[in-house]
C-alpha cells in the first residue's frame, strides 16, 4: 500500500514536470520565432526561411530601430502611461475595495455602491459619446486622455474585495479597539496582508495599460504621443490588398519588413517580461505572511 | 414626536459618522465613473436612431424606434454568427476556467522554485503577442502540408488536418489555440489565491495521513472555491464575447459558415458604412444578454454557494 | 468619351455669369492674400513620410517644411492641423467618430460617403464657383486627366462639393508577372494567351527548380483577398470578359456587376481545371499576400497577377537571395476571342471639402493650384517638392495631393526618350530621380542591386511600358460606379461579396460544382443585388 502510494507519487512528479515543461516550452516557441526572425536577413524573413534560428544572422534591423526615434519616444510614453495609470488604479482599487469589502453591518451603503460599479462592467455607452466627455473635460489630445478615463479599475476592484474579505475580522477589531480609524486599519492591516492579491491587480493593470492601443490612436492629437502599442499597431498592419490606393503600396513595402517588425515587438515585450518576476517576490511574501497571521 | 424621533436619530448620525470614511473613500471614484462611464450611456439612444456621423450626437438624427435590431437579425448571416459566437464563447468560458485551475494546482505541486517560477514566467509569454503575430505563426504550425502539429498526428496515423480552413475543425482551433495563448495569464489569479492559503493546513492534513492527491482535492480546491466562483459569474458576462481579435485575425472566407462571429459579422457591415447606429444596438444586445447571464449566476451563487461575489 | 456631364455644363454656365459680374477684378488663381489666412485641416500620416523624411530631418514637423513654408510665402496662407493621425483606416474611423461629436473641420478630406452625408446634412459648402474662378487652367488640365468621373462622384443635386485629390486608375491595372529565368531554362516563350498560361504554369510546377525533391511548386500564386494589387485573379478573369468587383456597361448601356459576367464561369472552371493538376496552393484561401509572398520569394512559385510596383514588394527579396532570379511584367492574356481589357477602379480615394462658415475657400483650391504647378507646371520644381532623391515621400506634406494622374507615364516616355538620345538633361523631376536608380542599378554595386524592383518597373521592358501600352490600346475596362454608397449597398454589398468570394473559392477547390456559379447569380439578386443594380444605374443616369 505504502510502495504504491509512493509509486503512484513519484510517477505523478515526473509527469507533472514534463507535462508543466511541455506547455512552457510551447508557450516560449513563437517569441523565439520572432526573436529569430529579428535576427535573420531581410530577404530569408520575406522568403519563410527563418523557423526558431537566424538565417544570415544580422543584427541590421535593431540597428534600424535604434535609430527610430518614434519606436523610442513611443515606448517613453508607455513607461510613463503604465506608471501613473497603474499608481492611479492602485490607488482607487484598494481605495473602493476596502469599503465594498465590508460586511452590511459594518456599511449599509456597500451593496449600492457595489451594484453602481458594477453595472459599469455591463453596459457601455459607445465610442461616440465617451468621445464627447473627453472632450468635454479637456483630456482629448493629452496624456490624461489615457488614464483619467479608465483610472477606476471595476473588474480589479471586484477581484480585491475578495480578498480583502479572507482577512481575519479580529484583526480588524483589535485594531479598533487600539483606536485605529478606518484609514489605517486600511493601509496597517489591509494591504500588507493582501501582497499577492494586490500583485496580481497590478499586474493586470500593467498589462492592460502596455497592451491597450485604441484610445492612443483615437485621443491623441499627433502620432507621437502614440504609447508603445498603437505605435506597433500603425507598423502591424494586416496586409489588405484591396482598397489600396495608388500610393499606398509604398507604405506596405515599407512595413512589410519583417525582421524590422520582429524587432520591434521582441524589444516591446521585453519590460513587461522584466517586470513579471519582479512582481512575482510578492507571491511568496503573500505565503510568509499567511502562515504568521494563522 | 420629537423626543422619541430624536434618540434613533442621534444613533444613526452616530452611525453615519463611522461610515463616514467609507463614503469618503469611494467619493472620488464615484464621480469618475459617473463621468467616464454614466454620462456616455446617455448615447445608448444612437441605438434607435438612424445615424448619420455628420449630423452629430444633438443633430437632426432620424428615429427609427427598433429598426435597427430588427435590420441585425434579418441580415444574412447573422443568426448563424449568433450561433457561432454562443458555441465558440461557451467552450472558451469553460476552459479558461477548467485548465487555468488545473495548472496552478500542478505549478503549486512543483518543489522547485525555480522550475515553478521558470514555467510560470514562460506561460504567461503569449498573451503578450498580439493574434495579428500569432495568425502568421499559427498558418505555419497548422498547415495540412508541412505544419509541425500535423507532422505530429501523421507519426499516430493521423490524416493531415486543415486546421485553419475546413469548418469541420475551426472553431475547435479557434478554442484550442485562445485557450493555449491566454492560460498562462488566467492563471496567476489562481496562484494568487493558492498562495493565501494557510500553510498549517497543509500540514495539519499530511498528519491526518492524507496523501498529495488529497491534499490537493481537500485542501487546495476548497480553499480556491470562492474564488473560482467569482472567475465563473465573471466570465459568464462573456457569453457573447468569442473573441473579435482572434477570429479576425485566424479566419477566412472559408470557415465563415463555423467562424464568423457577431462582432467580426458587425466589423464587415461596418466597413462599408460607419453604421454606428447598428453597432450601438449590437452593443446594447450583447449588453442585455451577458446581464442577464451575470445575475442569474450572481444569484445562484448566492442561493447556492451561499456566496456574494461582490 | 461621354455626354459632356452636369458639372462641366454647369460650370460653363457659372464662368459666363462670373465673368460678367466680376469683370474688373478677376480672380488670381495664385493671388497672395494680404493678410494671412489660417486654414485649419486634420490628416493621415504613415510610415513612409517618418522613414523617408522626418528622419532625415528631425528639426521638421507636420507644419514646418518646406510644403508649409510654399504656402506660406506664395499665397500666405498657414496650414495648421487639428489632428494628425497614423494609419488610413485609423483616419477614417477617428473622423467619423469626430463628426459625429459635431467636430467638424474647416477643410478636411473625407470619402464619397463622407461627402454625401456631410452635404446633405447642409454642414459643407458647395464649391463650383470657386472651383471655376479660382483653379488655374493647369488645374483644371490636370483635374480632367482621368476623365469626369472625380467629379461626377463629389456631385449631388448639380452642385460640387469636393475637390477631388485626382490620381491615377492605370497604376492599378493588372499585369502579369513571370520568372523569365525559368522560362530560359525550359526554352518557353512568354506567355500570350491563357492557354500557354496554363502550360507554363504546368511547367514550372513540374520542374522543381529549388531542386528539393518535394512537390511544392506552385503553379500560380493566389492570396487570400483575391482581388488585391498582389497575387490577384483581377487579371486572369479579365482574360474572359469578366470583371469581378466594378460596374461596367452592358450591351444596352446599362450598369451591371462584373463579377455576375457569363465569363466568370469560365474563369472559374479554369481554375478549378488548375487547381485540380496541382497548380494552385490548396492553402491559398487562409493565406494572406504577406503570407504567399514566401512562395515566390523562395523560388516555389513563377506566375501571378498583380500591379506594376510588386518587383518593389515582395519580388526584390527573391532576387536578393537568388541573384540569377528574373521577373518581368508582361501584358495579361486573352482566353476568348473578346477585345481584352483591363480592369482598373477609381484612383481618386478623397475628396477635400469646406466647412460651410469658412471664410476663404478659395484658398484651398489656390493650394491645390501652388501643388499642381510646382509639382507639374511649366516651370515646375518636381526634383525638390515632390520626390526629391532623398526624401521620396515629402509631397505627402502637403495637406492636398492631387497628382498628375500621367506622371509616371510622362516619367516612363521621358526614360524612353532618354535610352533613344542619351540626352540626359532633358530628364528632369520624378523622372530624373528615377533616372538615378536605374543607373545606380546598372552599376552593378550592392546597393544598387537593391533598386532592381525600380529597374524592373521604369527599365527598357518595364511593367509601366506595358501599361502604357494598355492605355494607347484602349485596353482598360474602368468602373463606371464612382458615387457615394447606396443605400441598399452600404447594408448588403459587404455580404454580397463575401458570398460571392466563398462560391468562388468553393468552386475552385472543388466543393462545389461549377453551376453553383449560376445559383451564385441568383442569390446575389435576391439578396439586395437586385435593388443595388437599380440604384447604381439610376445614379449613373444622373450624371451621364
Amino acid at each position: 500500500m505504502v510502495e504504491s502510494k509512493h509509486w503512484a507519487s513519484r510517477l505523478f512528479v515526473v509527469l507533472n514536470y514534463c507535462f508543466l515543461g511541455f506547455l512552457a516550452l510551447s508557450c516560449l516557441i513563437p517569441l523565439i520565432h520572432i526573436f529569430a526572425i529579428s535576427l535573420s536577413d531581410s530577404a530569408a524573413a520575406t522568403g519563410g526561411l527563418v523557423i526558431l534560428w537566424p538565417v544570415n544572422f544580422t543584427l541590421e534591423s535593431y540597428a534600424y530601430v535604434a535609430r527610430r526615434a518614434a519606436f523610442w519616444h513611443s515606448m517613453l510614453v508607455s513607461v510613463m502611461r503604465v506608471l501613473v495609470g497603474v499608481g492611479l488604479n492602485m490607488v482607487f482599487c484598494v481605495v473602493c475595495a476596502y469599503p465594498l469589502s465590508k460586511e452590511k453591518d459594518q456599511f449599509r451603503f456597500r451593496t449600492v455602491y457595489a451594484w453602481y460599479f458594477f453595472l459599469t462592467m455591463l453596459v457601455s455607452g459607445g465610442l461616440v459619446p465617451l468621445y464627447m466627455v473627453i472632450r468635454q473635460t479637456g483630456l482629448m489630445g493629452t496624456f490624461w486622455a489615457l488614464v483619467i478615463p479608465g483610472a477606476v479599475p471595476v473588474y480589479n476592484i471586484i477581484l480585491l474585495l475578495n480578498f480583502f474579505r479572507q482577512t481575519p475580522r479580529e484583526l480588524e477589531e483589535a485594531a479598533i479597539i487600539d483606536g485605529a480609524g478606518q484609514w489605517r486599519i486600511m493601509w496597517q492591516i489591509f494591504v500588507p496582508t493582501s501582497t499577492a492579491a494586490l500583485a496580481t491587480v497590478a499586474l493586470l493593470s500593467t498589462v492592460y495599460h502596455w497592451n491597450e492601443w485604441f484610445n492612443g490612436i483615437l485621443y491623441m492629437k499627433t502620432p507621437d504621443q502614440y504609447p508603445l502599442q498603437s505605435y506597433l499597431r500603425t507598423i502591424v498592419i494586416d496586409m489588405k490588398l484591396t482598397n489600396m490606393g495608388a500610393n499606398d503600396w509604398q507604405a506596405l513595402a515599407l512595413v512589410s519588413d519583417k525582421t524590422v517588425k520582429c524587432a520591434q515587438i521582441f524589444l516591446a515585450s521585453l519590460p513587461i517580461l522584466l517586470a513579471y518576476p519582479f512582481l512575482q517576490r510578492y507571491f511568496v511574501k503573500g505565503m510568509v505572511l499567511g502562515s504568521v497571521k494563522g | 414626536m420629537q423626543k422619541t424621533a430624536r434618540a434613533p436619530a442621534r444613533r444613526r448620525s452616530g452611525k453615519f459618522r463611522k461610515e463616514l470614511p467609507f463614503h469618503l473613500m469611494l467619493l472620488p471614484a464615484v464621480i469618475l465613473v459617473f463621468i467616464y462611464m454614466y454620462i456616455p450611456l446617455g448615447g445608448l439612444i444612437i441605438a434607435f436612431q438612424k445615424f448619420i456621423p455628420a449630423k452629430g450626437l444633438f443633430g437632426n438624427q432620424k428615429w427609427v424606434g427598433w429598426d435597427n435590431f430588427i435590420y441585425l437579425y434579418h441580415l444574412p448571416g447573422a443568426i448563424s454568427a449568433l450561433k457561432n459566437t454562443v458555441i465558440i464563447a461557451f467552450w472558451k468560458i469553460i476552459l479558461h476556467l477548467i485548465i487555468p485551475i488545473t495548472v496552478s494546482i500542478l505549478l503549486n505541486e512543483v518543489r522547485s522554485t525555480a522550475f515553478r517560477r521558470t514555467a510560470q514566467t514562460l506561460i504567461y509569454l503569449p498573451h503578450f503577442l498580439s493574434w495579428i503575430i500569432m495568425g502568421g505563426i499559427l498558418i505555419d504550425i497548422l498547415s495540412p502540408s508541412g505544419g509541425i502539429v500535423n507532422r505530429l498526428l501523421g507519426l499516430f496515423g493521423v490524416e493531415p488536418i486543415f486546421f485553419l480552413g475546413s469548418n469541420d475543425h475551426f472553431r475547435f482551433t479557434l478554442i484550442f489555440t485562445d485557450v493555449w495563448k491566454e492560460f498562462g495569464f488566467n492563471t496567476i489569479v489562481y496562484l494568487a489565491a493558492i498562495t493565501n492559503i494557510d500553510p498549517n493546513q497543509y500540514e495539519a492534513a499530511t498528519i491526518d495521513g492524507a496523501n498529495r492527491f488529497q491534499r490537493m482535492l481537500y485542501v487546495t480546491l476548497p480553499n480556491m472555491r470562492m474564488i473560482i466562483v467569482l472567475m465563473m459569474v465573471l466570465s459568464l458576462g462573456n457569453v457573447l464575447n468569442a473573441g473579435f481579435d482572434q477570429v479576425f485575425n485566424l479566419y477566412s472566407k472559408q470557415v465563415y459558415a463555423t467562424g464568423d462571429i457577431l462582432d467580426t459579422f458587425i466589423y464587415r457591415i461596418g466597413l462599408i458604412d460607419a453604421q454606428f447606429g447598428v453597432a450601438t444596438a449590437m452593443g446594447m444586445f450583447k449588453s442585455v444578454v451577458s446581464t442577464l447571464f451575470i445575475s442569474t449566476s450572481y444569484y445562484c451563487a448566492y442561493r447556492f454557494a451561499d456566496y456574494r461575489i461582490f | 468619351m461621354k455626354k459632356l456631364s452636369v458639372f462641366l455644363a454647369l460650370v460653363l454656365a457659372v464662368s459666363m455669369l462670373a465673368s460678367c459680374g466680376l469683370a474688373e477684378d478677376k480672380p488670381d488663381p495664385f493671388g497672395k492674400y494680404d493678410e494671412p489666412v489660417t486654414v485649419h485641416f486634420v490628416r493621415s500620416t504613415d510610415d513612409t513620410l517618418d522613414a523617408n523624411f522626418f528622419s532625415q530631418h528631425p528639426d521638421k514637423t507636420m507644419t514646418d517644411n518646406l510644403w508649409c513654408d510654399l504656402y506660406r510665402d506664395t499665397l500666405n496662407v498657414i496650414v495648421e492641423y487639428d489632428w494628425i493621425v497614423k494609419g488610413g483606416d485609423e483616419y477614417d474611423q477617428k473622423l467619423n467618430i469626430a463628426l459625429g461629436v459635431g467636430d467638424i473641420p474647416e477643410f478636411v478630406n473625407v470619402n464619397t460617403l463622407q461627402l454625401k452625408q456631410l452635404a446633405e446634412a447642409d454642414l459643407i459648402m458647395p464649391l463650383e464657383d470657386v472651383y471655376d474662378a479660382y483653379a488655374s487652367d493647369f488645374t483644371k488640365k490636370i483635374m480632367l486627366e482621368t476623365g469626369t468621373s472625380p467629379f461626377d462622384a463629389a456631385t449631388i443635386n448639380g452642385h460640387l462639393y469636393g475637390l477631388p485629390n485626382v490620381d491615377s486608375t492605370l497604376m492599378i491595372a493588372d499585369l502579369l508577372w513571370v520568372r523569365t529565368d525559368w522560362l530560359e531554362k525550359l526554352g518557353l516563350p512568354i506567355p500570350t494567351t491563357m492557354e500557354q498560361v496554363m502550360a507554363t504554369a504546368e511547367a514550372f510546377a513540374k520542374a522543381d527548380f529549388d531542386g528539393n525533391g518535394v512537390d511544392d511548386t506552385i503553379g500560380i500564386a493566389i492570396a487570400k483577398d483575391l482581388w488585391g494589387q498582389l497575387f490577384s485573379l483581377r487579371g486572369f478573369f479579365n482574360g474572359f470578359d469578366s470583371y469581378p468587383g466594378i460596374w461596367v456597361e452592358d450591351e444596352n448601356g446599362n450598369l451591371v456587376y462584373g463579377s455576375t459576367l457569363p465569363g466568370t464561369k469560365d474563369a472559374l472552371r479554369t481554375l478549378h481545371e488548375m487547381y485540380e493538376k496541382g497548380l494552385i496552393d490548396p492553402e491559398f484561401g487562409v493565406k494572406d499576400g504577406g503570407k504567399v509572398a514566401e512562395a515566390t520569394t523562395a523560388g516555389k512559385c513563377g506566375l501571378f497577377y498583380g500591379a506594376q510596383w510588386n518587383s518593389i514588394y515582395p519580388l526584390q527579396s527573391c532576387v536578393n537571395l537568388d541573384k540569377d532570379a528574373q521577373w518581368r511584367a508582361v501584358s495579361i492574356v486573352p482566353a476568348t476571342d473578346k477585345p481584352l481589357k483591363a480592369q482598373t477602379d477609381v484612383g481618386t480615394l478623397h475628396w477635400t471639402v469646406v466647412r460651410k462658415d469658412v471664410k476663404h475657400p478659395e484658398a484651398v483650391v489656390k493650394m491645390f493650384n501652388v501643388f499642381i504647378d510646382k509639382n507639374w507646371g511649366p516651370n515646375n520644381e518636381n526634383g525638390i517638392y515632390y520626390a526629391p532623391l532623398d526624401s521620396e515621400s515629402i509631397w505627402k506634406l502637403s495637406p492636398v495631393v492631387p497628382t498628375n494622374p500621367n506622371k509616371n507615364n510622362d516619367a516612363f516616355m521621358d526614360l524612353e526618350q532618354y535610352r533613344k538620345d542619351g540626352d540626359e538633361s532633358k530628364v528632369t523631376g520624378e523622372a530624373y530621380s528615377i533616372l538615378m536608380k536605374l543607373k545606380a542599378f546598372e552599376s552593378g554595386s550592392e546597393d544598387g542591386f537593391a533598386l532592381w524592383g525600380w529597374e524592373r518597373i521604369y527599365g527598357a521592358d518595364g511593367a509601366y511600358g506595358v501599361l502604357i501600352d494598355y492605355q494607347n490600346k484602349g485596353m482598360l475596362q474602368d468602373n463606371l460606379f464612382v458615387g457615394a454608397p447606396t443605400e441598399t449597398m452600404t447594408s448588403r454589398m459587404s455580404t454580397l461579396e463575401d458570398l460571392q468570394d466563398e462560391v468562388f473559392i468553393k468552386i475552385i477547390l472543388g466543393e462545389a460544382d461549377i453551376d453553383a456559379f449560376d445559383k451564385f447569380v441568383e442569390d446575389f439578386n435576391a439578396l439586395g443585388g437586385k435593388d443595388i443594380t437599380e440604384e447604381v444605374n439610376e445614379w449613373y443616369a444622373s450624371v451621364k
